[in-house]
């Protein structure tokens, strides 16, 4: 064949290829860009002052400081509750049950759990967390912060357990050799070498979580139920964002609907902060092992 | 099996040569399987003192094989056994009751690829020392100074030890791996292909180094590369498939070798 049509061919395949994936980006960037014009567009009459002052006791001439406090601290409480089982599981997948049965099964369940619908996990800590405290305390305490986090921490869990998994797994095995060469034990090892190669990345998977689970709204309508009020005691009902944007959609009112477009921005604009937060962590430690 | 393998091949045993020197490390019939798979087939060598003896032989001829098994590196994945014996110093180290402290401490390795650990230059070097030993701060400082010394590459990092070890280029790095062995200060150091991702120069500085180092140290080097082989080793062993095919001086391989297949393999005729 001809030299000159073969070269226009892949010219032309690679023009095609390039302008089919530059197309496909800036249909995901256009989405993005729409959700937050129209949350900004939509809630710019409640984007004041009162929006982080007054809480939702108020209705429409209220804010959402209430429900800001309660999810931080409900998201507070997952992550925290998730991030040390989370590493720790991921660290024996990866180091002590790397290749053996039982690790891939445990791997596999891990997988199942994280595609789990969040309305299930929801339902499930109703059942064992907010039904038992109501027979314990005789009712005083039933809904509450705490039970909420317990089912943040649930959908959380399995991605800090998978990122952590990997990262490690990650970690070229010549590093593992190079220590134990020296006669290092397997902990010091995996304290004091993989993890601190794998911590960028750890701290990623966490921070990835946490966006995750900060818009999260199913799980938390039957653990912490919501609140007019601000509260930071983990015992009470709680309020959150996420909740609160559920409830306000579905009230009449111009005003409630944009304080609801409003926690909406909020919402989007963390998730993204947080995500941008993540990749800078990610770029700025990235060690090149090869 | 032949009377040559149950004694083992000792190279100063060779009617032309003079005994070169007491020997280290006694390899007797020693096998390794993968997996099932026979990767070594009755390895039989003796590995004299501080003397630098080179592993040579095409991809897949269980010379890095053989070398791992010298600080028994390959137990620590599934699936991988040794049958023999290796005496070190007079005890066996595949008996499972050989402390894997005491062989790591005496045997040092450094890899192919340079691997610091993502810590200080100082840190990669009292990391190892701190776990065998409890040095006061000064005589931790001595420690890491004269291993950085002794790898050729104190003068390059000594205004630097406190900043990351990832920085340094590569044949500083795996400078940095042999300071990270011998700060240990192991009997036995064992290389495997040390210079395979290194350019030219640095290849250069860890010759000469390993030609320095061997007055101290037994050194084993596994290498592709059969220049590196003929030029830094008192003693060469050629593997095929499995076997050692022959071991000798290095002078002995590379001019007058007694097998078909070592020279068939020196001169480029396959591998």
């Amino acid at each position: 064949m001809n030299n000159d049509t073969l070269y226009l061919r892949r010219r032309i395949t690679n023009a095609l290829a390039l302008g089919l994936s530059t197309f496909a980006t800036l249909i995901g960037l256009a989405f993005l860009a729409w959700i937050l014009w129209e949350t900004l567009r939509q809630g710019v009459s409640a984007i004041n002052l009162n929006l982080f002052t007054k809480i939702t006791a108020y209705g429409e001439d209220g804010g959402l400081l209430n429900a800001m406090v309660g999810s931080l601290v409900i998201n507070f409480i997952g992550i925290g509750i998730a991030t040390p089982i989370g590493v720790l599981a991921g660290t024996w997948l990866a180091e002590y049950a790397n290749r053996t049965k039982l690790g891939e099964t445990i791997r596999f369940l891990n997988d199942i759990l994280l595609s789990a619908p969040s309305i299930v996990l929801g339902m499930f800590v109703y059942t064992i967390v907010v039904l038992p405290s109501k027979t314990l305390t005789d009712g005083s305490t039933t809904y509450s912060g705490l039970a909420g986090g317990i089912a943040l921490a649930l959908i959380a869990l399995p991605v800090i357990v998978r990122t952590t998994d990997e990262m490690l797994r990650l970690v070229p095995s010549t590093l593992r050799e190079a220590a134990l060469s020296l006669g290092v034990p397997q902990w010091k090892l995996t304290m004091q070498v993989l993890m601190r190669s794998a911590r960028s990345g750890i701290i990623t998977g966490i921070l990835l979580a946490l966006a995750r689970i900060s818009g999260e709204t199913a799980p938390l309508l039957f653990t912490a139920f919501g609140n007019l009020y601000t509260t930071v005691n983990p015992m009470d009902k709680m309020a959150s964002l996420p909740q609160v944007i559920y409830e306000y959609a579905n009230q009449a009112g111009d005003s409630i609907h944009a304080l609801a477009w409003a926690g909406a921005f909020i919402i989007t604009m963390f998730v993204l902060i947080l995500s941008l937060l993540a990749r800078l962590i990610l770029s700025r430690n990235k060690v090149s092992h090869d | 099996m032949t009377e040559s393998a149950a004694a083992g091949i000792h190279p100063q045993a060779t009617a032309a040569s003079a005994p070169i020197a007491p020997t280290k490390i006694q390899v007797r019939d020693l096998h390794f399987y993968y997996n099932g798979f026979h990767a070594l087939k009755g390895i039989n060598m003796d590995i004299p003192e501080k003397k630098v003896t080179a592993i040579i032989g095409p991809s897949g001829c269980g010379k890095s094989t053989l070398l791992r098994i010298f600080n028994r590196i390959y137990a620590i994945y599934p699936k991988l056994e040794a049958k023999g014996e290796i005496i070190l110093d007079e005890e066996n180290i595949l008996d499972t009751r050989y402390s894997m402290n005491k062989l790591r401490s005496k045997v040092g390795m450094v890899f192919q690829k340079p691997v610091p650990f993502p810590m200080t230059i100082f840190e990669n070097v009292a990391y190892g020392i701190r776990h065998h030993e409890r040095l006061s701060r000064a005589d931790m400082d001595i420690r890491v100074e004269q291993a950085l010394r002794s790898a050729a590459l104190w003068d390059e990092v000594k205004d630097k030890l406190k900043q990351n070890a990832l920085g340094l280029s590569g044949g500083q790095q795996q400078r940095l791996c042999i300071a990270r062995g011998i700060a240990l200060k192991p009997e036995v150091l064992l290389l495997d292909e040390p210079t395979s991702a290194l350019d030219p120069i640095a290849t250069s500085r860890i010759e000469q180094l390993v030609e320095e180092l061997k007055s101290e140290y037994t050194i084993v080097i596994v290498t592709h590369n059969m220049q590196q082989a003929a030029r830094c080793s008192d003693l060469t062993a050629f593997m095929y498939l499995g076997e050692l095919i022959e071991f000798d001086r290095t002078e002995q391989i590379f001019t007058k070798p007694s097998k078909k297949q070592t020279e068939d393999y020196i001169t480029g005729r396959f591998g």
